[in-house]
């Protein structure tokens, strides 16, 4: 019994006299070589392959090592330490950017409404809010001296969410129309008129209308706006939608209603006043 | 092995994966695409003889980290993995392509995943959602296998791999 090898492999194991293990360490040891090498070293390697291939097709991340291939200059790179503190700055300025895009979008959109034209909207940023069965409030960042007064109506994603209840120089108290103590004149688009009545927070998320006689046909999902109030609201803005009406425990001939407001008031960053006449 | 054609071989392989047209199949806003020269690495590591297999696996690697920095990660994890691919043929079978395909998913998280830890050793950022990124590219890779594997077989005729030796018994 005999073992036979092929005779070309034979051949070429004579002509390379590096053993297996030799040549996997010496590539090895160039592999380690050229990760702790510094990279404006390696880096001529990258640049000697992208002179190799036309460019046209190459994709964006070699596009850009190319364009640094054909203007490299020594002044042409900073430190990584340097390049990740501009890119994080580059990174706060996007996104303060961003902040001031949607500031500017969310008053372009309010100003569309006609009824607004002399209206001011005063853009303010949610310090606290106070979400809880007694209070459902939030403190704004805007306060008298940017023409903030007691009653001015709150908005939060083109909804009203409630109305200026306290005032300071600097901040302001937002009482918000699920709160206990908000009594908030609405207007109740039902399918065949528009009911004007009074809605009260309950202090669970949402509000009531009660004492609606049952004459009124509604139904569940129908808007209830804010209804105007002049000097403080010209023309009314949605509040909310009828989530529910059942029949009052106290006297069955009139409607309890329950209104789901239209802003998740959790998600706000910030709101709008509307300061009309400003 | 034809060298000269190995190395026109590679170069293409390589400017395929540095392409524009590599991105055309990319997948999800991962940006994920499959990995060519990982699956170069594993087909010959299995196939050529294993003196071969390792100047492949680093020589594949090389060419990976040309395009893309830093230079040296790929070239140690392709290197190890192609050369353990080798060194272990013998013990497990890889030849149906069920089995190449798993090899390829398998060798492809490994080799990324140690390509990706040494990187940030010589001072490399992670980037956001390097496991996510580096599981898509071993399993696209690995599917790819399944559709371009006749033209990587066909290819890998061309510049004339040799299987490794086979021992036969003489009576």
């Amino acid at each position: 019994m005999e073992f036979r090898i092929s005779a070309q492999y034979d051949m070429a194991r004579r002509q390379i006299r590096i053993s297996k293990a030799m040549l996997f360490t010496w590539l090895m040891l160039t592999g380690l070589i050229c990760l702790f090498s510094p990279q404006r070293i390696t880096n001529k390697l990258h640049f000697a392959f992208i002179k190799l291939i036309p460019l046209p097709i190459l994709n964006a991340g070699l596009r850009t090592l190319s364009t640094a291939a054909t203007s490299q200059s020594p002044t042409g790179y900073v430190s990584r330490r340097l390049y990740i503190q501009l890119e994080n700055h580059a990174a706060n300025l996007s996104a303060e950017l961003d902040d001031t895009h949607k500031k500017l979008e969310t008053l372009a959109r309010l100003r569309d409404r006609f009824a607004f034209e002399t209206a001011a909207f005063v853009v303010a940023d949610i310090i606290t809010l106070s979400i809880n069965a007694d209070r459902q409030e939030l403190i704004i960042n805007r306060g008298r001296a940017d023409g903030l007064n007691h009653g001015q109506y709150v908005l939060g994603e083109n909804g009203v969410i409630g109305t200026i209840s306290d005032v300071s120089t600097g901040t302001a108290k937002v009482m918000l129309v699920t709160d206990t103590a908000s009594r908030l004149p609405v207007k109740i688009a039902a399918s065949d008129v528009y009911i004007r009545w009074k809605m009260q927070g309950n202090g669970k998320g949402g509000a009531n209308i009660r004492m609606l006689p049952q004459k009124y046909k509604i139904k569940s999902a129908d808007i209830v706006y804010a209804d105007k109030k002049p000097g403080f609201l010209d023309a009314p803005v949605i509040v909310g939608r009828i989530q529910s009406f059942d029949p009052d425990e106290e006297n069955p001939l009139l409607w309890d209603i329950t209104v789901k407001p239209v802003c998740n008031i959790e998600n706000l960053i910030s709101v709008a006043v509307i300061v009309m006449n400003p | 092995m034809r060298w000269p054609r190995f190395v026109v071989f590679i170069l293409v392989i390589t400017t395929l994966q540095a392409s524009i047209i590599l991105d055309w199949f990319a997948v999800t806003n991962l940006n994920i695409k499959p990995d060519l020269l990982l699956v170069v690495v594993v087909f010959l590591a299995v196939r050529c003889r294993s003196y071969d297999a390792i100047i492949i696996s680093f020589v594949a690697g090389l060419a990976s980290d040309l395009i893309g920095p830093p230079i040296g990660p790929h070239i140690i994890s392709f290197g190890i993995l192609g050369s353990i691919l080798a060194h272990i043929r013998g013990l497990v079978i890889i030849n149906s392509a069920f089995h190449q395909v798993i090899a390829i998913f398998l060798t492809g998280l490994l080799a990324e995943s140690l390509s990706r830890f040494l990187a940030s050793l010589a001072g490399q950022p992670m980037t956001a959602n390097t496991a996510g990124i580096i599981f898509g590219t071993a399993l696209y890779s690995a599917v790819i296998w399944l559709f371009l594997g006749w033209l990587f077989t066909a290819s890998f005729r061309w510049i004339s791999i040799k299987r490794h030796p086979i021992r036969t018994i003489h009576r």
